[in-house]
């Protein structure tokens, strides 16, 4: 295993990934990039400076956005520029 | 928007009670209203809608896919939540 210690689960990761920029993919193919502002055992998930992607194309910006558990098929964190 | 005390994504939601909310559903319909009120299944009730409901069309002339805005306004709706995609305040900037 690459990276850190011994046990980690999904939920690790999540709370891992809370205020970095992630994509988030929904089952209609739509992508919505943002930073992760939080989520719920739903996985509805708030997110801030969201961009919406339809077909990769750029189609709106949201300050802030609730996405709705159900639709979500996965979150994908960002690399993080590093200083 | 002070997102300081959210700590759920429901809190978001929260925030925007009495404001007027842009909501993404199923099905290509977009809804804005003022929120009055909303559980967690996201079943909400907005005042003063305006729903817009996107459909593709086939153009005769040209044969070309194109797609036809349809709008209409509603002064109390209640919206099941399952038809629930996103939920955001509007103060936004869409491009097309």
């Amino acid at each position: 295993m690459s990276g850190s210690t011994a046990k980690r689960n999904p939920s690790d990761f999540l709370k891992q990934v809370l205020g970095r920029p992630v994509v988030v993919k929904l089952n209609n193919g739509t992508d919505y990039r943002g930073t992760l502002a939080c989520l719920d055992g739903y996985m509805n998930i708030a997110m801030e400076q969201t961009e919406e992607y339809v077909d990769g194309k750029l189609k709106a910006k949201y300050g802030d956005a609730f996405l709705r558990g159900n639709n979500v098929l996965y979150i994908c964190a960002q690399k993080t520029v590093k200083k | 928007m002070d997102t300081s005390q959210v700590e759920v994504p429901l809190d978001l939601i929260r925030l925007s009670l009495d404001e007027k909310v842009y909501v993404k559903c199923k099905g290509d319909r977009e809804l804005t209203g003022k929120l009055h009120a909303f559980d967690q299944h996201l079943n909400m009730v907005l005042e003063a809608v305006e729903e817009t409901v996107k459909t593709t069309y086939v153009d005769e002339t040209d044969g070309e896919e194109r797609v036809k805005r349809t709008k209409r306004t509603m002064e109390m709706l209640f919206v099941r939540g399952d038809s629930v995609i996103l939920v955001s305040p509007p103060v936004r900037t869409h491009q097309s």
